[in-house]
């Protein structure tokens, strides 16, 4: 079935000096999958995604990702703190990716509205950081990605700081978007709910050094409501699941 | 249990919303304005040296003179001329130094030593070097201010680049920035209000330097002003001297105020207001 992955991950590690944090992971994604990993805090999640992102790389082993297009970005990241520049406006921060390939403003603009609107920043557009709340701050973050239009979204527990509301409307506004688009997705979770609500597939993540410790397909049918999934016994089982496997790796050796 | 019964407390508008108003730009004006009459009396009443120590009221005097026989303005503006032109020298290349060597470990380990060396030197001592140099003209004024204005800029442009948070520089390269998108995008808007710290700073050093520099080889400006009367024993032109220069530094701060807060407009009020004069 997964003839073909867009990313194959083979045996990669990381140190930092004496500090082991991933342990020979390998991963095969296939193109359009929305692959959610979860994992212990400080386990190699945000190292695995860097990686990914061109932003570290390995100490062994090979990243190989699959380009379709050339036209467009490989991959944006999301990173985990917010990362949208105090010093632009919503307006600008989201057409940023699109600035630095040199696209005219016209252009930008006319792509971007969509996405304001989708997002409900479009009352906001000229507005500074500053201004917004931590919701809408996380919101540009992801409206900037999208504009951004890469083969490959890389998240990076995008919504753990939100309240749980804005949680459940940016995982909906996430799904619209991704259904849209059937851009491959890694999304970094701490929260099992979240994972199962949004992902093809859950990977569980040992303890530092980070290993994949379970790789877990997701049944439920799309488009899912996140209300009745929560009532589903498959979905009940599949949390309790998931959560006695991280229990043993938040729990100290014995 | 204590017999005490239990107490209310109340929580209300704070009290200076009622109070009068007291302008912060009202207290800034007292300051100085209580100093004058202060200095003053002190003279009047002759416990100070009226020689050494012209009361205020006879320096106001001797500079409305001075104004309407145009001599004043055409000090100030030899001054003013002297700093900007030295000024834009200084700033110009100690920002773009500044913004290259934040960005770029290997450069900066490479000069940071060479820059800590020279930069304890008072620039004023580089002066007679400079005068050989450049002779007694403008060119030498002009230099001497650049330096002085360069090393600020150059250490503050610095300080702010490497205070600005990784992430934003992970955002850029992540988007695949080009090194002059990633100045021109992040380094430089991120290190501006430290730019502007340091554009203060470097502004009150061009005329400090300017000053002692117009003791050399011209016959204007207000530093000219300031030493004439010295050799003559003109004391009140002097104090002419020193007060246009003290308000020239207040003008430059104004200035610079105003263009902080227009192209700051991304920093919340607060942290904005710092820059107000
Ligand atoms: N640049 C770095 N230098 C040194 N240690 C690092 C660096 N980045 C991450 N680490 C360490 O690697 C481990 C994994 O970190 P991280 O990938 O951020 O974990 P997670 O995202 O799962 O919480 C942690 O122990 C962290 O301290
Ligand atoms: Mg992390």
């Amino acid at each position: 079935m997964r003839s073909e992955p867009k990313i194959a991950i083979q045996g990669v590690s990381r140190s930092f000096g004496a500090v082991a944090a991933l342990a020979r992971v390998d991963i095969a994604i296939a193109p359009g999958e929305f692959v959610c990993i979860v994992g212990p805090s400080g386990c190699g999640k945000t190292t695995l995604l860097r990686i990914l992102a061109g932003l570290e790389t390995p100490s062994t082993g090979q990243v190989a990702i699959t380009r379709e297009d050339s036209a467009r970005p490989l991959n944006t990241m999301i990173f985990q703190e917010s990362s949208i520049f105090p010093w632009m406006t919503v307006r600008q921060n989201v057409g940023y990716g699109l600035r630095l390939r040199g696209i005219r403003a016209a252009e930008i603009a006319e792509r971007i509205a969509p996405l304001l609107e989708l997002t409900g920043l479009a009352r906001f557009a000229d507005a500074f950081p500053y201004q917004l709340s931590g919701g809408m701050k996380q919101r540009v973050s992801v409206a900037r990605a999208f504009a951004n239009d890469p083969e490959l979204l890389l998240m990076d527990e995008p919504f753990a700081a939100l309240d749980e509301q804005n949680k459940a409307l940016l995982q909906e506004e996430l799904l619209r978007l991704w259904s849209a688009t059937r851009k491959t997705v890694v999304f970094i979770t701490h929260s099992i709910d979240e994972a199962l609500v949004l992902g093809d597939r859950v990977l569980v993540m040992s303890a530092r050094p980070g290993r994949i410790k379970a790789d877990i397909d997701v049944p439920f049918p799309r488009p899912r409501s996140v209300v009745e999934l929560k009532q589903d016994p498959d979905y009940v089982r599949l949390n309790h699941d998931i959560w006695l496997l991280l229990r043993d790796e938040v729990r100290p050796a014995a | 249990m204590s017999d005490k019964p239990p107490q209310i407390v109340l929580i209300r508008p704070a009290p200076a919303e009622a109070a009068l108003h007291l302008s912060p730009a009202l207290l800034a004006v007292a300051s100085p304005i209580l100093l004058l009459l202060g200095w003053e009396a002190v003279v009047r009443l002759e416990w100070l040296d009226s020689r050494f120590f012209p009361a205020p009221s006879d320096v106001l005097v001797a500079l409305w003179q001075m104004l309407l026989a145009g001599v004043l303005l055409e000090h100030s503006f030899w001054t003013v001329q002297r700093v900007l032109i030295g000024f834009v020298l200084g700033a110009v290349p100690g920002a773009l130094l500044g913004l290259v060597m934040g960005l770029s470990p290997w450069i900066r380990a490479f000069l940071k030593p060479a820059i800590a060396a020279v930069y304890p030197i008072p620039k004023v001592a580089l002066l007679p070097l400079i005068m050989m140099i450049f002779g007694l003209g403008e060119p030498s004024k002009w230099v001497i201010v650049g330096i002085a204005v360069f090393f600020q800029l150059l250490l503050s442009t610095l300080a702010g680049v490497l205070n600005i948070d990784r992430i934003y520089l992970d955002v850029a390269r992540n988007l695949n920035a080009t090194r002059l998108q990633a100045y021109a995008s992040v380094a430089l808007p991120g290190a501006l209000p430290t730019i502007f710290a340091g554009c203060q700073l470097g502004l009150g050093m061009a005329l400090i330097v300017v000053v002692i520099a117009e003791n050399f080889g011209t016959s204007a400006g207000l530093g000219y002003l300031v030493w004439r009367s010295w050799q003559v024993f003109e004391v009140t032109d002097m104090y002419v001297g020193l007060m246009m220069i003290a308000l020239l530094g207040y003008l430059f701060q104004l200035a610079m105020g105003w263009l902080e807060r227009r192209l700051l407009r991304w920093k919340p009020a607060a942290t904005a207001m710092k820059g107000t004069p």
